[in-house]
């Protein structure tokens, strides 16, 4: 990031501070409950997205994410509803991201099926088989994660209730930044991993084998969404109903492009449309503007459609070079 | 080349040859696959039971949505078991397109009652009640214009049953501040709901504040968001809200389940009890606005089959749901309110949604 | 020339094959009889007049969106906005139909057609003419687009135009006027006969014209397209637009022929469906009409199929999609069935996905 660019986002946070600041002051409760809603939106976009990028710096489209997002969370609850266990739930909602990560993999990368076809038979899939196997007898009998309060750091007013006194697998979320980033820009992995995404025949001729990394990376990255799709059924909501994720797989895709395909790019993207999002909700719920629910609803879209054009200006969102090509050895 | 050709023949035998045997098993066999198939209640009897069939079409939606076209399809249920010789089917529209072609599949097979579920089905239902005299249609939540002799229209007044919940909550509130959180206002019946809630509990406590959201995507996603109902929920519940109606499919499901994990807070459920459809919501669910789809299908399908239905409009029970775990929590000085409240509202001297 | 013919033919035959056989897996494993459920599918898409009827009218607008996704495709850009761009484009056309009475056919009818697909292309051109002024994703603009375009359709139809005649409470226009309305011709409704010569036009455009041929150059490779002359920002920009032209008019095509109206929540996923038409299509302008077919004869049978042989709907889309999978994998038909595999027709459309 250029100077000029890092002066203007530290120049934008203070601003953003300032703002909070003022209006916590003048309605403690309401400020605090529309950032912890924010936190609250982001989190899910924020794994789709981590989800997105691994599978995107290494070359791979995953419009999939959708339905890597619903499946995981059938599985998730329904195995926590058999077993008894959020965590076990948990698991095999990660397992089952996995698993479509690796079919992804299999069909883009080893079959060489077109990329968006692949992403969108798992979405097809996805709804289909979890409408079709959906047992509406089943209910999670034990009750959702919980708020975890992380001591004394919870009792800070407003960030206390916004931050440090999240659930477990919000928390896991917030870590996950640290560990991607590091991982994309810090370590080999990241290296090699960008390598494939941008000039694959040049990373080949070094030694890397292009085709493993890369089932490796989209694998893993339907870990991510796996765990997305256990943070929906199993935290968010606490039960499962038919097409539950309802498009969140796409906007996460919009997020990760915002945020510049990197961890905390998203993040910032992701609780940017979350605090839009819940700032609509708080304008509906103080009657602010009388305004149908409706165009209220706009709101984050439309906003974020003016964002993304005018820092378009700012600086490009450039996709890595080799994006959406299979690749062929020699 | 023949070794290719001979490849797809052998291919195509072999799908053939198996899809043949699976259709010969289970041809003889009367078990169907889904949970909620077609029940048979013929009777055994000496002389021949003329069979009574009962069809039921859905909105866009499945019966196993733990709410409106399910408490249809139950009450469809309820009422085949009361009659000698009736079968129960349904058919879940996938889109309001459909709905005409989906009626005719019964009436082709010679059904004698028809069901349709919701108001959207309103016209294609009076289109087929006029073009097929002979055969009795049932349209829940479809108000008739013009009564037509052999549509029967159960109809709620879904205010009434909002109302009863809002002036329990505003007496059980101790923060005085209720929250709704709504599918959509593209409904009217959820409207209903939410406004004859708000004046309810204004009625038994005038110093309450009642915050409402509806969602504010399209009718599409509007009933099966539960993540948004869920959050906005939270939103109230962290502005001092401490009892809140879910009122929007698994969009109202995603509120009353997040309210649970709330120590102290209040929820309330819509449409019929839903103590036994949302289990999850047990530690916070007092109550829930109902209107008896069940009560409502069921008396009506026997009025069919006895050939007392009556054409019109058919005003169907709105009530609040028993209290179960919170059964103390409700004082006796409370249960009189709600008394009064429920005879005021029956004898028309309390409007529940004035405008 | 017949022995090259088959070899296209058979890999989207044999997909649907095996797409239909797992399906028939899926149903013994829920206890069916896959022989009871496709014979009910095929008597609900197929049986009478009535169920042609219905399989053309679906197939209708899955032609338009697919052909919207397609052509798209050819310029090297994925169009995901083709639900949002259809929805204006039906709701604008309910307008002008049922808006305007005194005219006559021959000018009511176009006219609305018309302003469906224009509003259909200032959709899809925002996103495009963003893309090429400030470098804005169209992937993101276009989601969000969706959006936006549900709500406000869904407004629309609940307030400003809503039918408030009777006792009606539906969110929805009044009806349109007859001279705006598609007619039906015995059991061929016009508006399929619209979307099979629209489809041949816009095959025409793409492999007879100037304007198609720098289309498809910026598809294969924009930088050389760019370094031939060709004006790239303005193909891209323009291409959007057309795409959002094709599922406007589809929209529009929906609300005067089989809705009469519109009505907010209903032609939902059309536009998502469009995706799977143009993939199943290989982004081919006419192979769009045989996979709009198929895939509208299963709809149109679903519902017979749940009625007749209790299987749940979602079925059919879980066939899809492995019908998709089929086609896109031709590699695994081809192996066996000793085809030799040709890398030329690996269809490879994610390959432009907004380049920026």
């Amino acid at each position: 990031m250029s100077t000029r660019q890092k002066r203007l986002l530290y120049a934008g946070l203070t601003a953003l501070l300032l703002l909070i600041w003022v209006f916590y002051s003048a309605n403690d409760l309401q400020t605090t409950a529309v950032l912890a809603g924010t936190v609250r939106a982001a989190t899910l976009l924020a794994l789709g997205a981590m989800c997105g990028m691994i599978c995107e710096r290494s070359g791979v489209v995953n419009i999939g994410i959708e339905g890597q997002f619903l499946l995981s969370a059938f599985a998730a609850f329904t195995v926590a509803s058999i077993t008894g266990s959020l965590f076990i739930g948990t698991v095999a909602g990660i397992g089952m991201g996995l698993t479509m990560g690796w079919l992804l993999a299999a069909m883009a990368v080893g079959l060489r099926v077109d990329q968006i076809i692949a992403g969108t038979v798992l979405n097809i899939a996805a709804l289909g088989l979890t409408s079709f196997f959906y047992d509406r007898s089943r209910s999670l009998g034990i009750g959702k994660y919980t708020n975890i309060d992380l001591g004394p750091l919870a009792d800070i007013p407003l960030i206390g209730t916004v931050l440090f006194s999240r659930p477990p697998l919000t928390y896991l979320t917030m870590a996950l930044l640290f560990v991607v980033h590091i991982a994309l820009f810090r370590s080999v992995w990241g290296m090699r991993t960008r390598a494939i995404g941008e000039h694959p025949g040049a990373a080949d001729t070094v030694g890397i084998d292009v085709l493993r990394l890369r089932y490796f990376n989209v694998t893993l990255a339907g870990g991510l969404a796996g765990l997305g799709g256990s943070y929906l059924a199993l935290e968010a909501v606490g039960t499962f109903s038919r097409a539950m994720s309802g498009g969140r797989g796409f906007l996460a895709l919009a997020v990760m492009i915002f945020g510049r395909r990197t961890p905390f790019g998203a993040y910032a993207a992701a609780l940017f449309f979350g605090f839009t999002t819940a700032l609509q909700n708080q304008f509906q719920l103080n009657n602010t503007f009388d305004i149908p629910p409706q165009f209220v609803g706009m709101l984050p879209f439309v906003v974020t459609i003016v964002v993304v054009a005018l820092s378009g200006l700012v600086g490009s969102m450039r996709d890595p070079a080799a994006l959406g090509q299979s690749y062929e050895k020699g | 080349m023949t070794s290719k050709w001979r490849r797809l023949l052998a291919l195509l035998m072999v799908f053939g040859l198996l899809t043949a045997a699976c259709g010969s098993d289970s041809d003889s066999s009367s078990s169907s696959s889904s949970s909620e198939s077609a029940s048979s209640s013929s009777a055994e009897e000496e002389e021949p039971v003329e069979e009574f069939k009962i069809g039921l079409v859905t909105d866009t939606g499945k019966v196993d949505d733990k709410a409106f076209n399910q408490s249809a399809w139950e009450g469809a249920l309820s009422g085949a078991a009361q009659i000698e010789g009736a079968t129960t089917d349904y058919i879940e529209t996938e889109e309001s397109k459909d709905y005409a072609n989906n009626i005719q599949l019964f009436l082709d097979d010679g059904a004698q009652v028809i069901i349709t579920v919701g108001f959207g089905l309103g016209e294609a239902t009076i289109e087929a009640a006029k073009a097929n005299p002979d055969v009795l249609f049932i349209g829940v939540d479809q108000f008739q214009g013009e009564a037509i002799p052999n549509l029967a229209g159960l109809v709620f007044e879904e205010a009434k049953s909002g109302f009863l919940a809002g002036a329990l909550a505003g007496m059980l509130t101790k923060s005085n501040i209720v929250g709704a959180v709504l599918g959509t206002d593209l409904v009217p019946p959820v409207v209903f709901f939410k406004e004859g809630w708000e004046n309810g509990a204004k009625y038994t406590n005038p110093d309450v504040q009642t915050i409402s959201t509806y969602h504010p995507g399209g009718l599409d996603v509007a009933f099966g968001d539960p993540e948004w109902g869920a959050t906005t929920a939270r939103q109230a519940l962290d502005q001092g809200a401490d009892i809140i109606f879910g009122a929007g499919g698994a969009t109202g499901n995603g509120a009353l389940i997040e309210v649970a994990t709330e120590e102290g807070a209040l929820c309330v459920g819509v449409d019929w009890d839903q103590w036994g459809t949302v289990p999850e919501a047990h530690p916070c669910l007092v109550t829930s606005a109902m209107k008896d789809i069940v009560k409502g299908v069921s008396d009506l399908l026997v009025a069919a089959n006895a050939g007392t239905l009556v054409g019109g409009n058919f005003l169907g029970d709105v009530d609040i749901a028993p209290y179960h775990d919170f059964e103390g929590m409700v004082t006796d000085e409370m249960r009189a309110t709600i008394e009064e409240v429920r005879a005021g509202l029956a004898d028309g001297s309390i409007n529940p949604m004035p405008e | 020339m017949s022995r090259s013919v088959l070899r296209v033919v058979a890999v989207p035959v044999m997909a649907v094959v095996f797409g239909v056989f797992i399906g028939a897996l899926l149903i013994i494993s829920q206890g069916g009889s896959p022989a009871e459920a496709y014979r009910a599918l095929l008597v609900g898409g197929l049986g009478d007049s009535d169920a042609v009827l219905r399989t053309l009218q679906k197939a209708t607008p899955l032609i338009f969106g697919g052909l919207a996704v397609a052509f798209a495709f050819k310029a090297g850009m994925f169009n995901i906005g083709g639900q949002g761009q259809l929805l204006v484009g039906a709701v604008f056309a309910a307008g002008i139909g049922f808006g305007i009475d005194g005219l006559p056919v021959y000018i009511h009818l176009p006219a609305a057609l018309i302003v469906g697909a224009v509003a259909g292309a200032l959709w899809g051109g925002i996103a495009g003419t963003l893309k090429a002024t400030t470098g804005a994703h169209e992937v993101i603009v276009t989601i969000m687009l969706n959006f936006v375009a549900g709500n406000l359709t869904d407004w629309l139809a609940a307030n400003p135009w809503k039918d408030n005649s009777g006792s009606n409470i539906v969110a929805r226009t009044p009806l349109v006027e007859n001279s705006a309305t598609i007619p039906t011709i015995g059991a061929v409704p016009v508006g399929f006969v619209l979307a099979v010569s629209v489809s041949i036009a816009c095959w025409l455009v793409l492999e007879r014209t100037s304007y198609g041929f720098e289309v498809r150059s910026v598809g294969h490779n924009r930088y050389a397209a760019q370094y031939s002359g060709m004006k790239v920002g303005w193909i891209m920009s323009s291409t959007m637009a057309v795409s959002g032209l094709l599922a406007g008019l589809g929209g529009a095509v929906e609300s005067l022929g089989v809705d009469g109206r519109f009505e907010a929540g209903v032609n939902v996923g059309l536009g998502f469906e469009g995706i799977t038409i143009a993939l199943l299509a290989r982004a081919n302008p006419l192979g769009v009409i045989p996979a709009a077919l198929l895939v509208g004869l299963m709809e149109a049978g679903a519902a017979r199929m749940q009625y007749k042989s209790d299987v749940a709907p979602e079925l059919i889309d879980v066939i899809q999609a492995l019908i998709l999978f089929f086609v896109a994998a031709p590699i695994i038909i081809r192996w066996l069935l000793r085809i030799r595999h040709d890398d030329s027709d690996q269809l490879q459309l994610g390959a432009g996905w907004g380049k920026s």
